[in-house]
């Protein structure tokens, strides 16, 4: 499998406060790769760090499979924050700027803002443009190299509903035309939608990081209750249950959990259950879990 | 090279700010020269007048050869304008961050301050340009001698002048980044803070005053009249001293400037 970015234990601190505290991971080549976190959980500067606009206070990153450099990042899309584009010139001619320091031709501007519909705007000023409309330019300006690599931080931030779906369709669709998408959310839904692997980032640590439906796997949960818990917490021991109030909470795999089979396992032991109880749990809960230990 | 300056040109081209204050500042080097112009025949008319100024400033100011000095040292006085031309050019990329987005977009940080420095170095040269054509034209207007180029070392000193003010700007402009702040700190010790500095050294502290960053290149253009005055307040500074101190900040301003941008976060 080859790796399109491999992080290699990078920390950054501003001052006292410590941004990333030792994060690693690789982007496999052709994944969506989603980068989860509440804001300020350090998304933006890992990839800040990643596109050299900051410096990591240690570690060191290998982007396209070699030590980072200019050339590499001309082969990149990206998003980064906020779209920055100069206030005073129009659409097109932010892009040709874009364009000209990727050293490619203009030739493809009028395609790339198309896609994003703001072709017919492309004489006004950047200035002019709402919210949505720099969001969408900015996604113009990542697709301008035709790039295998996207890297889009928040890439729906500030549009509407309409946008939002046009956005992940659009990702959806380079997705399946092989390209990777590095993109960071603080969105779960966002991430579980689109992505098939994620990062989970959370006060710069590095929580949990692989296969999506490995890493949000849904769970069931049991909850059992009799009049002796720590009896039964022997009982159950095999099934690692923990005490939660005066139940004890079962964790199981989406479609293992067998109600009947934990009663008669109780019955046989001699415990009557005066509570049994499946709970099927929420990715926002998974997602609550992992980020609150 | 070629390349960052076509793309620092696509984004100067459409930006207005930039071209009214340059074709301001272009218009205003010849007025005030033309201004000093008329003062300057006004006083040579008249037959009293003359005797006076004959007397304490010798021959027209701007007469060749003098007139590349005359010319020079007047313009001198709006050296902060190519300064500013810089420093807005800079500030715009902090507050719009798009001097974080064309790192993004693959230049490195060298190439970034590098296109900076050439931009810098196409103001001075065509502000010094324009300087050489206003002393050429009141040399000929003035027509009390004919064409010499004498003296002309002080266009190549008004060039160094330029190139270390629009330097300083530049150093401002990437230390302080926000652009009101940056104008008024530049603007302030351009004009006024350095001055003072100056004088208080030069008064009481053997003249050191004189190899401050901006007050060093002022002194490559001395005031053209009254000079056995001026050599009774300030002592004699050898001109190969001046540029050699003019070199020394030009390169000091190039290495922090380019060390600043390139290992800072953005």
């Amino acid at each position: 499998m080859q790796t399109v970015l491999s992080v290699k234990n990078i920390s950054k601190k501003y001052g006292f406060i410590q941004a990333l505290n030792n994060v690693s991971f690789d982007v496999p080549k052709g994944s969506v790769f989603g980068i989860l976190g509440p804001n300020g959980s350090g998304k933006t500067t890992l990839l800040g760090i990643v596109l050299n606009v900051l410096q990591p206070s240690s570690g060191s990153f290998e982007l396209l499979g070699k030590e980072p450099d200019a050339d590499a990042r001309k082969q990149i899309g990206t998003l980064l924050e906020t779209p920055n584009f100069y206030h005073y010139l129009s659409a097109e001619k932010n892009l040709q700027i874009v364009a000209a320091i990727k050293g490619k031709g203009f030739n493809n501007i009028d395609n790339v803002l198309k896609k994003v519909n703001l072709l017919e705007r492309k004489d006004s000023k950047f200035s002019t443009f709402s919210l949505g409309m720099k969001q969408r330019l900015a996604i113009a300006a990542a697709l301008i190299v035709d790039p295998d690599v996207l890297i889009l931080d928040e890439p729906t931030n500030g549009l509407d509903p309409v946008g939002i779906a046009e956005i992940r369709a659009l990702i959806q669709t380079l997705s399946v035309e092989g390209k990777t998408i590095i993109m960071a959310s603080h969105l779960l839904d966002e991430v579980e939608k689109v992505c098939n692997y994620v990062a989970i980032l959370k006060k710069g640590i590095l929580l949990t990081a692989g296969k999506v439906d490995e890493v949000l796997v849904n769970e069931e949960i049991v909850e059992v209750g009799c009049a002796d818990l720590s009896k039964l917490m022997n009982v159950l021991s095999a099934y690692h249950p923990k005490q939660k109030d005066n139940l004890l909470q079962l964790y199981f795999k989406t479609g293992t959990a067998k109600l009947d089979d934990i009663n008669k396992h109780c019955f046989d032991s001699g415990i009557t259950l005066n509570h049994l109880h499946l709970k099927k749990k929420s990715l926002e809960a998974k997602f609550l879990e992992i980020t609150n230990n | 090279m070629k390349k960052l300056i076509k793309i620092e040109w696509m984004k100067v081209k459409d930006y207005r700010t930039f071209w009214v204050l340059s074709v301001l500042y272009l218009i205003s080097i010849f007025g005030a020269n033309l201004i000093a112009f008329r003062i300057q025949q006004s006083i040579f008319e008249r037959e009293k007048t003359k005797m006076v100024a004959n007397l304490f400033i010798g021959n027209t100011p701007y007469s060749f050869p003098s007139n590349w000095q005359m010319t020079s040292w007047l313009s001198s006085f709006l050296m902060f304008v190519p300064g500013l031309l810089v420093l807005i050019s800079i500030c715009n990329e902090y507050s719009y961050k798009t001097h974080r987005q064309n790192i993004i977009d693959g230049w490195s940080r060298s190439q970034f301050i590098t296109a900076k420095f050439l931009f810098l170095f196409i103001i001075t040269t065509i502000s010094t340009l324009v300087v050489f054509i206003a002393a050429l034209l009141f040399g000929f207007a003035d027509g009390h001698t004919s064409f010499s180029l004498n003296d002309c070392q002080y266009i190549g000193y008004f060039f160094i002048q330029c190139l270390s003010y629009s330097s300083a700007a530049l150093l401002i402009g990437v230390l302080l980044k926000r652009s009101g702040f940056a104008i008024g700190v530049y603007f302030l010790y351009a004009t006024i803070l350095e001055n003072s500095i100056a004088g208080i050294l030069n008064r009481y502290a053997n003249n050191i005053g004189r190899f401050l960053p901006l007050e060093s290149t002022d002194n490559l253009i001395p005031m053209p009249f009254f000079k056995s005055m001026q050599k009774q307040f300030l002592p004699d500074t050898s001109v190969a001293l001046l540029l050699g101190i003019a070199a020394f900040y030009l390169i000091a301003y190039y290495v922090v400037v380019k060390k600043r941008f390139e290992t800072s976060d953005l």
